[in-house]
């Protein structure tokens, strides 16, 4: 074995340089186009600042580790034992120290004065133009808009799976959550912030371009922390307007007679114990408001009165709309994308598989904990979507149902 | 070495600690079922120990000639022994505590006694028999006493902390500890101080410490540790009038520490009611809330005279036609105090509200609380 | 084992039988005297024995964490991984770092500073042999401990960092949260007496002649970290209690409901987290401070700026905790405050960097696998050091942070840096230990395949995680890793590739170990013509070091007793190890008495797991480990340090006791 191991090292070091040089070129050619998370394309204000200061860290990072390798190369190569005698015992040079010393300091204080002042560039709330509260949960994110007549507010609007915000507008994010520390990331936008219970944590995003920005949870928050996915809108001013309006558009009732009108049936019998939908009422005429409080763990469940006007759910985990419809919204340019957007969630779009594996059996999609056997530590409440025994022609009904909630 | 006897109850021991062992892993963990358990493993082990000590009562190397007419030598235990039982008899009418110490003494009165009887008739070398004794109750004798000792002087320590005014706690802590870091240091430098000395030292600081904590016992706590216990009993039936209450209204907690990131900080200045929300430039008339979600919300006024924050959260219905108003309120704190109020609100305002934030005792100002 | 007696050469001691006193044939609890066999090693108070022990256990974990690490990447190879579930991989990322941290790292850097450090400084053991062996089976319980919870409902599922209150009873509803904070209670405990141990030895009990700025540097590096335990463990000490009472006891320490703030957690675990980084890589850096000069044949570059630069780090550490919280909302006063300090810390590190490559530098290079292992430290770690400045930049952090960057970053840092070091060291030292050569063959594939390896593994991480991969997280998704043949889905592949490499090259190390144990070639006395103190003594070393405390008037003593410098300035050899051995062997000392072994600091040991155990399943049980733990430190107050002539069979006899009495505790 020895001696195989030997034969081997020996190409290998014939085969050195070429082995060196292509390394360089793969990590040079080697990263991937349209990661959608990519914090190397900055697509708002915010972010461009964060790049601008990064790019020259990075590159100087560069240049000293390029020196450190050449010089330490450099040894390797020229003083290797050539049987020369055994050298000097010097024990140091100081000024050579203190010269090598100073160098990266002077290096590191220019760093530190555009770091410092991006710092104070990036925390300035005084010029924000519109306000978003951002609630982290286990494993999604509520945003609610409050009252802001200059944008056509006037009650506030609660939507979860897409943050939708105007463009060119300083927007800023009051992050909190309801349970576990959460981190509230768009790379496009901006860097990270947490979302920690019982503090509001201040965020300012901005995006040039109409378009959608990915992003993920990025504190460790528990079971599916990889699933808690979130998604950024951005719309023209105009758009945004018209999604403003659909928000608050009244609650129309489906038809009576149609499935949809039997769906909504379903949803007050099953869904309405933790799902909010605006102005449905019950039989009686009162209003149907969620119990999430008594159900779930962190009080609330995502509010589904406009569910078909985002194209994702369950913590933006899933598609809500077919590969083809989301291909198509995604990749549209700025021009037409908001009008795409806008059209919600179409029959033809519908991710129909994706929802109804979800209404069947939600936990065996993504990981929750809704064991009836193992919540004592929540006093039975469950930490996500239980499995609810939908039959099919239920399930078939409430997707109808849904459908009508553009 | 191991003697016969000595083998079985070092068997049986062993087998109880793999029975342990068994039912605290792999069966059913029960409180009951491990303290019975570590009880037999503890008493078979005894046994098994004292067996060995006694090498299963073949003392010594054989020429043992224990003399059984020498006068016997002076003895405390036949005392404790007496002591003890007048004090189980005082606890069967007196105290239970009595009682129960009474039974403590003579057990340990029983032990010491018997091995010491034992050891004597070891061998006619009496060093010898006080060096057997030692080895085998100093291990329990150590042990015990320093655990009792320790725990004496953790206990009136304790007792003088709750005893005095909270900063002069922090005083009294820092200075004791001090003193112990320099005479341990000085003992330390010193090694050829007479033991004597160090011991009378060392004697002298615990009785003080036991003095101490006897005499801040009988004071008792002091008055706002008093005023706490009460005031918990009472915490929920905390009313959030204009008027202080008894219990609810004392011990107020005028500043808050180390919170930050807070929601809003609401101040009541000249009789005005203006928030200052997280994230927006001036004064608002209006806080968010997010729904279930525990949000801190921090109380400063600065008017003159004492004042609380109210917070109105709707009605629930108690019972089949009775509703009552939710409320939750800070405590009358002082001119230029602060106080934080911690909410967390079930259900949206549009369902349940509105909610909203008041002075109590004023009542033109009031502050909006969204809640979506 | 207890006491040496060496006949002095001239004077025959005349052999008394002790009097076999009644008391000798008392009692069940004989002192334990063995110096052969399973015994000697158990209840062993000899350092090198310990560290000896110490690198094993360290090595057992090493496997460990590594199989838990190879399942990481099995999971993450492709998208949608399906060999661990969400729950399962929260566990093996969790135990993953706990391992690694707690049970690999330190403990192996324990191994060598208790090992080295009295060899280094010419002592003859530490200065509390009991407490030392106690520290040894601590760890070993409370690595054991932490571990149980795999068998007993799941391990610890909350990360290393365990932020609350994702980390509480509600969040966390196994037990696996109370075995891992239990298990580094314990495990703390050892880490400090552990320093306590090292500090006093390392001030006391230096040879004469032997001033600080003589010592050999791996003492120094393991002093400042010894230092940086005493200090920091005290803060994760305060911040599991905190856990522990509020998962098992009702405590409110991080309830927001109760007016907590979850802050607190991470301000505590970084403040202990930080200077903990130090702790795993300055071990490392005083290994190959050590092993750079020997076979460069020259000193250490500016000795006195690698040990500042080294205590600086120290210090400085403790400035830093809170670049690991800049997108925790710090607020932008105290988030550029940690930026800056980041930045100065940078530079003791530069420094190190730039010694290192100077001492090559004119030197005449012998390219062992030690000298290959921590050359490569240089390259590397200066990759994470260079990734680290990327990070002090705090804006630019808050796009990195969380992703697989900082992944990248600490692999560099934490491979690169302090495993590599590790590796060195056991290359170099490995005849100084077991007085035989590992194979340099096997050790060059086993070089290269971990070199290359983790390369493969943690270098696409930094792409991964600029791309924006963010970790913890037990799937990916192919919708967002991008296009192109170079995309995410790539990168995650080689990376678990990389792993299978880096495995491939422990385990030739492992052969290696085996190989050398059965056919290993002898080590000669001074097998790389070394220049510190340990080197002058036998390989394995004496049980009692050395024959005659030596006298040290140098900085790499026994290099200097080897070679002089001519009036040319050249280096001349004038004595070989064997002559400098054998004068030593001449002028041995005649009474050398060392510490006796004890079972004293195992019953303590074994105390603490029962009462964490008691913790959290029946309060009963932690009384009775409570009692256990009073017992055996009440039976080590009163046993004397070294054994009564009794305890032997036959009893010895013990001479007069004019030599040194070296322990006290």
């Amino acid at each position: 074995m020895l001696v195989l191991l030997h034969r081997l090292s020996s190409v290998l070091r014939r085969l050195r340089g070429w082995i060196l040089a292509g390394g360089t070129v793969i990590v040079m050619a080697g990263c991937a186009t349209n990661a959608a998370q990519d914090t190397w394309k900055p697509k708002g204000a915010n972010a461009t600042k964060i790049d601008n200061l990064q790019k020259p860290v990075f590159a100087a990072a560069g240049v000293v580790g390029i020196i450190v390798f050449a010089a330490v190369i450099y040894c390797v190569v020229k003083f290797r034992d050539r049987g020369q005698p055994i050298p000097r015992q010097t024990h140091g040079n100081p000024a050579l120290e203190i010269t090598l010393t100073i160098i990266p300091a002077l290096i590191l204080t220019v760093v530190g004065v555009f770091t410092v002042r991006t710092v104070f560039d990036l925390a300035k709330t005084s010029d924000t133009e519109m306000i978003i509260n951002v609630t982290g949960q286990q494993w999604w994110w509520e945003y609610d808009y409050p009252v802001q007549e200059q944008y056509g507010i006037t009650q506030p609007i609660v939507t979860s799976g897409q943050l939708v915000i105007p463009v060119g507008t300083k927007v800023l994010l009051r992050e909190t959550s309801r349970d576990v520390i959460h981190s509230f990331w768009i790379p496009a936008l901006n860097g990270k912030r947490d979302a920690v219970p019982g503090r509001i944590q201040t965020n300012r995003i901005e995006a040039d371009q109409p378009g959608i920005y990915a992003g993920q949870c990025t504190e460790f928050c528990g079971l599916s922390h990889a699933n808690m996915r979130m998604e950024a809108v951005a719309l023209s001013k105009e758009d945004f307007a018209k999604w403003v309006a659909n928000q608050q558009s009244e609650y129309v009732a489906p038809a009576d007679g149609t499935l949809a009108k039997e769906g909504e049936a379903v949803f007050l019998s099953q869904c309405v114990r933790c799902h909010q939908v605006n102005g449905l009422t019950r039989a009686d005429g009162s209003p149907a408001i969620a119990t999430a409080d008594e159900n779930v763990w962190a009080g609330v469940a995502p509010n589904l009165t406009h569910l078909m006007s985002r194209n994702t759910f369950a913590g933006a985990m899933f598609d809500l709309s077919t590969p083809e419809c989301r291909k198509d919204v995604w990749e549209s340019d700025s021009a037409t994308f908001g009008p795409k957007y806008l059209a919600g969630v179409t029959e033809e779009c519908l991710n129909q598989t994706a929802l109804r594996n979800w209404l069947r059996n939600a936990p065996a999609v993504k990981p929750m904990y809704t064991n009836p056997a193992l919540l004592s530590a929540t006093d039975g409440k469950y930490r996500g979507m239980p499995y609810l025994g939908l039959s099919e022609s239920d399930i078939e009904k409430l997707v109808a149902y849904l459908l009508t909630r553009q | 070495m191991f003697t016969t006897g000595s083998k079985y109850f070092l068997g049986l021991s062993v087998l109880a600690g793999v029975a342990f062992a068994v039912s605290m892993f792999f069966a059913n963990p029960s409180a009951l079922g491990a303290t019975a358990l570590i009880g037999l493993i503890g008493a078979l082990a005894l046994l098994a120990g004292v067996i060995l000590f006694a090498r299963d009562g073949d003392v010594g190397s054989g020429e043992v000639t224990a003399s059984s007419n020498r006068p016997a030598p002076k003895s405390m235990w036949p005392l404790v022994t007496a002591g003890g039982a007048a004090l189980l008899l005082i606890g069967t009418i007196t105290q239970p505590v009595f009682f129960l110490f009474g039974i403590v003494v003579l057990v340990a009165a029983f032990v010491e006694w018997m091995v010491l009887s034992w050891s004597e008739s070891a061998s006619s070398d009496d060093e010898f028999n006080a060096g057997v004794r030692k080895r085998l109750l100093n291990p329990i004798e150590f042990p015990v006493l320093g655990a009792v000792g320790l725990g004496l002087l953790i206990f009136s320590f304790s007792r003088v902390m709750l005893a005095v005014d909270s900063r002069f706690g922090v005083a009294l802590f820092i200075i004791i500890g001090a003193l112990l870091i320099v005479g341990g240091v000085l003992f330390a430098m010193r090694p050829t101080l007479k033991q004597g000395l160090v011991t009378a030292i060392c004697a002298l600081a615990a009785i003080a410490i036991v003095g101490a904590g006897v005499s801040a016992a009988q004071t008792g706590m002091r008055s706002e540790l008093v005023a706490a216990r009460y005031e918990s009993d009472h915490e929920v039936q905390r009313e959030c009038g204009a008027t202080a209450t008894d219990y609810g209204d004392s011990g107020v907690t005028q500043t808050i520490s180390s919170v930050s990131g807070v929601n809003a900080t609401v101040e009541f200045v000249d009789g005005e009611l203006l928030a200052h929300v997280q994230g927006m430039t001036g004064m608002q008339r209006a806080i968010t809330i997010p729904r279930s979600s525990p949000s801190n919300i921090i109380f400063r006024n600065f008017d003159s005279g004492r004042f609380r924050l109210v917070a109105h959260l709707g009605s629930r219905q108690v019972t089949e036609g009775v509703v009552e108003e939710v409320v939750a309120c800070t405590q009358l704190i002082k001119s230029g105090a602060e106080q934080l109020l911690t909410l967390s609100i079930p259900k949206s305002s549009a369902a349940n509200g509105p909610y909203s934030l008041s002075i109590a005792g004023v009542d033109d100002q009031s502050i909006d609380l969204v809640v979506p | 084992m207890a006491i040496i007696e060496r006949p002095a050469s001239n004077v025959a001691l005349p052999f008394v039988d002790a009097p076999v006193t009644a008391s000798s044939t008392f009692g069940v609890l004989k002192r334990p005297v063995a110096a052969t066999g399973w015994k000697s090693w158990v209840f062993t108070v000899d350092h090198k024995k310990i560290g000896i022990m110490y690198g094993v256990t360290a090595m057992f974990f090493f496997v460990v964490g590594g199989i838990e690490a190879l399942l990481i990447r099995l999971q993450l190879a492709a998208p949608n991984g399906k060999v661990l579930n969400a729950d399962v991989y929260n566990q093996m990322f969790t135990m993953h770092a706990t391992t690694m941290v707690f049970l690999f790292v330190m403990p192996m850097a324990a191994a060598f500073a208790n090992y080295f450090i009295p060899l280094q400084i010419g002592a003859r053991d530490v200065a509390f042999p009991r407490l030392n062996a106690f520290g040894l089976w601590a760890l070993i319980s409370g690595g054991i401990f932490v571990n149980l919870a795999w068998f007993l409902g799941g391990a610890a599922d909350g990360g290393w960092f365990m932020y609350a209150p994702n980390s509480g009873p509600v969040f966390s509803p196994t037990h696996g949260v109370d075995f891992w904070a239990l298990g580094l209670q314990i495990a703390g405990i050892a880490s400090l007496t552990g320093a306590i141990n090292l500090i006093v030895t390392v001030l006391n009990m230096r040879a004469p002649g032997m001033n600080m700025m003589r010592m050999p540097i791996f003492s120094w590096m393991a002093l400042i970290v010894q230092f940086l335990l005493l200090f920091a463990v005290p803060v994760i000490t305060v911040a599991l209690f905190l856990l522990t009472f509020q998962r098992n006891f009702g405590a409110t320490f991080f309830d927001v409901s109760a007016g907590a703030d979850p802050l607190l957690w991470q301000h505590l675990f970084w403040i202990f987290g930080h200077p903990e980084v130090y702790i795993l890589v300055l071990p490392s850096f005083g290994i190959v401070s050590e092993v750079l000069p020997v076979f460069s044949r020259k000193p250490l570059f500016g000795y006195p700026f690698v040990v500042f630069s080294g205590a600086a780090i120290g210090f400085v550490g403790w400035g830093v905790w809170a670049h690991h919280m800049f997108a925790s909302g710090l607020g932008p006063v105290s988030v550029a405050v940690f930026s800056i300090t980041t930045m100065l810390i940078a530079v003791p590190t530069g420094v190190k960097i730039v010694n290192w490559t100077l001492t090559l530098w004119g030197g005449k290079l012998w390219f062992t696998t030690a000298m290959k292992f921590s050359i490569a430290l240089i390259v590397l770690f200066t990759v994470g050091g260079l990734s680290g400045v990327t990070h002090s930049v705090a804006p630019s952090d808050t796009q990195q942070t969380d992703t697989y960057y900082i992944v990248a970053h600490f692999h560099y840092v934490l491979f690169g840096g302090a495993v590599l070091g590790l590796f060195s060291g056991f290359y170099y030292w490995w005849p100084k230990v077991f007085g035989k050569m590992l194979s340099e063959k096997i050790g060059t594939w086993n070089f290269w395949l971990m070199a290359i390896g983790m390369n493969l593994t943690f270098g696409p991480m930094h792409i991964l995680g600029l791309q924006g991969q963010p970790r913890r997280m037990y799937i990916w998704t192919e919708a967002r890793s991008g296009e192109g043949f170079f995309n995410l889905g790539f990168w995650n592949l080689i990376s678990s590739i990389g792993a299978f490499v880096i495995a491939l090259g422990v385990l030739l190390f492992l052969i290696n170990v085996v190989h050398t144990a059965r056919k290993g070639e002898k080590a000669p006395l001074d097998p790389w013509d070394a220049r510190s103190l340990e080197w002058l003594t036998t390989n394995p070393p004496k049980e009692h070091n050395f024959d005659v405390i030596p006298t040290v008037h140098h900085l790499d003593e026994f290099f200097h007793r080897k070679y002089k410098e001519d009036e040319n300035g050249a280096m001349v050899k004038l004595k070989s190890a064997e002559d400098i051995m054998a004068e030593q062997e001449r002028n041995a000392d005649a009474h050398i008495h060392l510490p006796s072994p004890s079972y004293w600091p195992l019953v303590l040991a074994f105390g603490l797991p029962v009462t964490a155990y008691g913790v959290i399943f029946s309060v009963p049980l932690a009384i009775f480990g409570g009692i256990i733990i009073l017992f055996g430190a009440f039976g080590w107050g009163l046993e004397p340090a070294t054994a009564k002539p009794s305890d032997y069979d036959p009893p010895i006899n013990t001479g007069d006791h004019s030599g040194e009495v070296v322990a006290v505790g």
